[in-house]
């Protein structure tokens, strides 16, 4: 039984989120312990439960700064199933390239999980379901969405930490963007541009209505991401079980105000906490991690 | 001509020389992908992107070019049943929807031309979607959106020619590469009395638009040649499908340094469906490609269905050395300029 498109909770009747934050030098380090002792701390729902991680998988990245890390995708599969998830899958709709699996080539996925086989889902080209979109921050009725989204139990985030050239940042919310299947909206997923990126955002999110976040900060990306900016190593993972939480924090270690995003602030209203007062900080205190990243002129505002 | 060098493919009898052993792996997978592809037509006529989910309007041309690359169709059960279900996910205006819920047509209206081009029980059908097409302007190119653009700054995000006009993914949007490349063929391919009176114009503005979104080094990636300054990487698949659409059209020289770097990219390409369309777009184009780090032999036909009809289509064709489309040219002079069609 799918637990997508719930009701939206408004701000001030949500309880306080909770967002980790932990150090992480190298992906060479035991990541399964990490991720694994972490996630415990949620106590999460998901015995028994059918898990979706969706990674950023953005284009062919052989030196792995543009797309989420495959050790940390293989690490948080290995732990959902050490914490008991009957099924963990990884999929994801890369956006400008077609050739999903030249992309998962590219990182060797299959190296760091073993062959996936039908547990890889291309989200780009499942059977969608029509969904109505409740929000209506943008223009659109409706989105056809993966079945594969909409059926799982439990849907996880899992964005790369990067500026990005149109919309401020990309995180858990904006990586939402990979479910939206491209053999029924392109590449890229051009109608999303037309109806407005941060309003997409909203739209998407509520629709889907990620469960968790894991946030590959290890290395992240500055400037011109989300493909063409500059490495920047953040050396953390965040996570956290309310996505909006997770990227008003990211951008916090980023050296960003959440609020000046757009459509993070928006998000805010009505999908999860953005105020650091209704955040319990786990792990790591942001002060202790924050990193600058540089943004492009456009986004000179969001500098704290 | 281009001025890469490049090697000449030699058209092989069969009765000349043994086959290699690595032709005959090509042979028994080939086979082996042909009888999954009839295997997987759902009951409906059409194919769906993955065994046992919904038929998909763009699967199912795939399907078909592959399964008849090469024979005469028209009286086929299967290619029968698969045009029907075409033609009844035909929408009023004449497009072809992504999925059968959805109630406006897309990009895939130019793959249902090109496939069902050649079949007389299907000529209404294409003619109404040749006319969408036709009449299926992008938005950003439109001449008021030129206008107020033109009273603005100088975008320094991108740059490129906002009076050339190609297709996009969906209507109403903006111009892109591949859409662009697929409307061309299907417009090449069609009968010539199909064709709607504006489709000289159409077919120049979107080779403008073509040449005009080549990455500089060569190649085409979505359609964004240079974004804040910066070169945009091109992408075997969408170079692939530009060339094949360009191959008819005047040469420039964009296009002999976009058949260099696909010829280059091959011997890098991991996956099986951006090898195999880039051996047709090679060999479309008289160029025998080059030895690659990976070949079509390291996938089963399992592990190719499994990403998608489409990639089990593209294989398929790829090692199907009759196929009329994309065809391999046929030529023993050193030149590029082999059969297009």
């Amino acid at each position: 039984m799918s637990l997508r498109n719930r009701e939206l909770i408004p701000s001030f009747s949500r309880p306080p989120s909770r967002v980790m934050i932990r150090k992480v030098a190298r992906y060479e380090e035991d990541l399964l312990a990490l991720i694994y002792e972490s996630l415990r701390e949620f106590q999460l729902p998901i015995k028994d439960k059918t898990v979706l991680l969706k990674p950023n998988l953005v284009g062919l990245d052989p030196q792995g700064v543009m797309n989420t890390h495959p050790a940390v995708i293989a690490a948080t599969r290995e732990s959902f199933l050490k914490l008991g998830a009957s099924r963990v899958l990884i999929g994801d709709g890369p956006a400008m390239d077609r050739d999903t699996y030249a992309i998962l080539e590219s990182v060797r996925l299959n190296e760091f999980t073993g062959k996936l086989g039908k547990d890889f889902c291309d989200l780009n080209i499942d059977d969608v379901e029509r969904v109505q979109l409740e929000t209506r921050a943008t223009r659109l009725k409706e989105l056809f969405l993966p079945k594969t989204v909409l059926g799982v139990d439990f849907l996880v985030s899992m964005p790369k930490l990067k500026t990005h050239h149109w919309a401020g940042v990309t995180l858990s919310l904006k990586n939402m963007f990979g479910i939206v299947p491209g053999s029924c909206y392109g590449w890229p997923k051009n109608v999303l541009h037309w109806a407005g990126i941060d309003r997409s955002i909203l739209d998407i999110n509520a629709a889907a209505h990620p469960d968790f976040a894991i946030v590959d900060g290890i290395m992240g990306m500055e400037g011109n991401g989300p493909i063409q900016g500059t490495p920047k190593a953040a050396g953390v993972l965040l996570l956290g079980n309310d996505p909006v939480a997770v990227d008003a924090t990211a951008c916090r270690v980023m050296g960003l105000l959440p609020e000046r995003v757009e459509y993070l602030s928006r998000a805010g209203t009505m999908l999860g906490h953005v105020e650091a007062s209704k955040i319990q900080q786990l792990g790591e205190a942001v002060d202790g991690v924050r990193t600058q990243f540089a943004v492009l002129p456009e986004f000179s505002r969001l500098v704290a | 001509m281009p001025s890469v060098a490049i090697s000449v493919l030699k058209m092989q009898n069969p009765l000349d020389s043994s086959p290699t052993a690595s032709e005959l792996c090509g042979k028994t997978l080939r086979s082996e992908c042909f009888s999954l592809l009839r295997e997987l037509q759902n009951a409906d006529g059409g194919w769906a992107f993955h065994n046992g989910e919904q038929s998909r309007v763009e699967p199912t041309c795939w399907a078909l070019r592959a399964l008849f690359a090469s024979e005469p169709y028209a009286n086929d059960q299967v290619f029968r049943k698969a045009a029907r279900f075409l033609q009844t996910s035909q929408l009023e205006d004449g497009s072809w929807p992504a999925t059968s819920q959805m109630s406006t047509g897309s990009w895939v209206t130019s793959l249902v031309c090109s496939v069902l081009s050649g079949d007389a029980l299907s000529a209404d059908y294409v003619k109404a979607g040749l006319k969408w097409i036709c009449e299926d302007f992008p938005r950003d190119s439109s001449p008021l959106r030129r206008f107020v653009q033109s009273l603005r700054p100088k975008s320094a995000t991108v740059s490129q020619n906002d009076s050339y006009r190609g297709w996009g993914w969906t209507p109403r949007t903006a111009s892109w590469v591949e859409p662009t490349a697929f409307a061309l063929m299907a417009l090449q391919e069609a009968v010539p009395q199909q064709l709607p009176k504006n489709v000289v114009e159409r077919r120049n503005l979107a080779v403008s638009l073509l040449y005009d979104r080549m990455c500089p080094g060569g190649g085409w990636n979505c359609g964004n040649p240079r974004v804040y300054g910066v070169d945009g990487d091109a992408l075997v698949l969408a170079t692939c499908w530009a060339l094949l659409a360009l191959r008819d059209a005047p040469e420039k020289a964009g296009r002999a340094l976009s058949i260099e770097w696909l010829r280059k990219e091959f011997a890098n390409t991991q996956s099986a469906g951006s090898l195999a369309v880039a051996r047709m777009a090679l060999q479309n184009y008289g160029i025998e490609p080059p030895q690659a780090e990976r070949n079509l032999q390291d996938w089963t036909a399992e592990d190719l269905a499994e990403q998608g009809t489409h990639v089990l289509a593209w294989v398929c064709m790829a090692l199907d050395p009759a196929r009329h489309w994309p065809a391999v040219a046929v030529t023993n002079q050193k030149t590029s300029e082999g059969r297009a069609r």
